[in-house]
């Protein structure tokens, strides 16, 4: 009987702490596991008695790259259980914060986390040496991404121009005008990007994915809509508890999700795309057609083209809305709090992130859920790594390994947003 | 002149506190700039300088408050010294890429300045704080001999 273990300490070229334990027994794989050691956040605990006009701030902290997922989950949540309704130009103003953080998001993985796994390179450094021009116009293409959250939120980093009801300031067209000067920039470095990751080699692995998404009637999701799967679920928000779960796992601080009496499933722009490509503009749609994706793509290799899709049209759609733009009358919506539970959903780069909120009478949180995308993602990215693993098992060891990486890489996780406790246990043997 | 560093962790904020006390020390054809967190945008702002002199605390490695100065001319940068975090780049790997996109400047001087604790909310420890002076003076000499 001959046993391998193939084991990454330290996974590089993703965000978070994680590592890869994959067992291997007479020419099976027996084990595939993504090891989160993360710390836990708490921070559905810490969020217990705070007020909800403090929440966006608090909620933002949850990550790095991607705060406005946090905030405008958490504000249609608050705004959801006070019986609010925020629309029109601050609806807008809404979509276009979010565009800026999907450019962001998606520009910094395509190129510089993700293409390297693909050209052979050892990292993003390696690789601006053959493809510095391209590396070039990526980081330009963050950069306004990063812009347009800074002129919508106040800065790039956890933003604070975002409140329930709308925003503290909203920009105006002036502030808005050197922005779409460096957006239209951008679409036409992201329709290089698309064409320039189609060229990849992507490995023949396709899995039947159970999709989970927002589907809204008008337009490819942002913040509002309803979750659709390619499987039938079609459900309110609101009863998400009723379809999907969450439970420990001994070997990861990052829980794992799986629909109720399915399993696994999976979120993120694969999932948007297939059961959203008709909302995508025709622009976008022909350069998915070019670039070989039919309306689904069930390749999670061919996710960076994907990726590389929803930068064009974040660039489109920021451009669409910058000039449509009138400055609202009013900042934001009066907001009064009052008891009761509200719901929030949003699409952040990674995938769905879902908020539920119990507040008192006077705004105060009572409980809170919060099911970040990578978490829903574990139990699909454990499953694929085994499939993957088990199409090179006659490789040497070293390109199982980076074959793996490549794998886990594929959805872009972001550990640190997917480990949180809902309860905490010490067991000492 | 970039001053690297988070000033709400402890001694990780020498790198800022060294950017404020040189403001106005300095020719007026110095930037003097303050960065935290992620180092991928401090790649573009590099663009079109001659040199950089780059403060930033370094981990603790026996001496609070001792300065390293290290000139990648001759030297590297060893890519732990500099690892603040798997998504962002740290020091080393932004100067490396910038170096690969032809973005970085023909000089590239570093200060690291040892620290010796990086406490939530701290302010600097003794040792540390009686090293901002030295790092300010050696800075602003460095400055005029790369002049």
């Amino acid at each position: 009987m001959t046993n391998r273990t193939i084991l990454v300490d330290y996974l590089t070229r993703v965000e978070g702490e994680s590592a890869l334990d994959l067992r291997i027994s007479d020419g099976r794989v027996t084990s595939a596991r993504l090891n989160v050691f993360e710390p836990p956040r708490f921070f559905e605990a810490l969020l217990r008695g705070r007020g909800y006009a403090e929440t966006p701030d608090i909620v933002a902290r949850i990550c790095g790259i991607c705060p406005i997922a946090y905030q405008m989950s958490a504000v249609h949540a608050i705004e959801n259980a006070f019986g609010v309704t925020v629309e029109g130009q601050l609806r807008a103003l809404r979509r276009l914060i979010y565009c800026g953080e999907w450019i962001e998001s998606h520009a910094l993985h395509v190129v510089m986390l993700h293409a390297p796994d693909y050209l052979g390179f050892p990292d993003a450094i390696q690789m601006a040496r053959e493809h510095g021009d391209l590396v070039r116009s990526a980081l330009a293409l963050k950069k306004t991404g990063n812009e347009l959250m800074r002129v919508l939120g106040g800065r790039e980093i956890h933003p604070v121009n975002v409140k329930a009801g709308g925003f503290y300031r909203p920009p105006t067209r002036a502030e808005l005008a050197p922005v779409a000067e460096n957006l239209a920039r951008a679409r036409e470095t992201a329709v290089r990007l698309v064409r320039w990751v189609a060229t990849f080699p992507f490995p023949q692995f396709e899995r039947d994915y159970e999709f989970v998404a927002l589907r809204h009637p008008g337009e490819y999701p942002f913040n509002e809509g309803r979750l659709v799967s390619n499987r039938g679920i079609d459900i309110d928000i609101s009863d998400y508890e009723t379809h999907f779960e969450e439970r420990h796992v001994a070997h990861s601080t990052a829980l794992h999700s799986s629909i109720k009496q399915r399993g696994a499933y999976l979120v993120g722009p694969l999932a948007r795309y297939a059961l959203n490509f008709d909302r995508l503009p025709e622009s976008v749609q022909g350069l998915a057609r070019e670039a070989g994706l039919g309306p689904v793509c069930r390749n999670p290799f061919q996710s960076i083209i994907v990726r590389s899709l929803e930068l064009v049209y974040a660039c489109e759609e920021a451009l669409r809305l910058i000039g449509a733009y009138e400055p609202p009358a009013i900042a934001a919506v009066p907001v009064v709090p009052r008891a009761g539970t509200g719901f929030g959903c949003t699409e952040a780069p990674r995938g769905i992130c879902w908020h539920r909120y119990q507040f008192d009478a006077t705004g105060t949180i009572s409980s809170v859920r919060i099911v970040p995308p990578t978490s829903q993602n574990q139990p699909s990215i454990e499953a694929d790594l085994a499939a993957a693993a088990t199409s090179v098992l006659d490789q040497p060891d070293e390109v199982i390994r980076h074959h793996c990486e490549q794998t886990i890489r594929n959805y872009d996780p972001c550990i640190s947003c997917s480990t949180h406790f809902l309860k905490l246990s010490v067991h000492r043997t | 002149m970039v001053g690297l560093g988070n000033p709400d962790r402890g001694d990780d904020g020498i790198g800022a506190l060294v950017a404020r006390e040189l403001a106005g020390k300095v020719p007026a054809d110095v930037a003097v700039i303050a960065r935290r967190g992620d180092l991928l945008s401090l790649i573009e702002d590099w663009a079109g300088f001659d040199a950089i002199v780059c403060i930033d605390a370094a981990a603790a490695l026996g001496l609070p408050g001792r300065i390293h100065r290290i000139d990648l001319s001759s030297a590297a940068l060893p890519r732990d010294l500099a690892f603040t975090s798997s998504h962002a780049l740290g020091l080393a790997e932004a100067i490396e890429l910038a170096r690969s996109l032809q973005l970085a400047p023909r000089r590239i001087i570093v200060y690291a300045v040892e620290g010796g604790s990086f406490g939530r909310g701290a302010s600097l420890t003794p040792a540390v704080a009686a090293a901002l002076g030295v790092v300010v003076e050696r800075v602003i000499a460095e400055v005029a001999r790369l002049r």
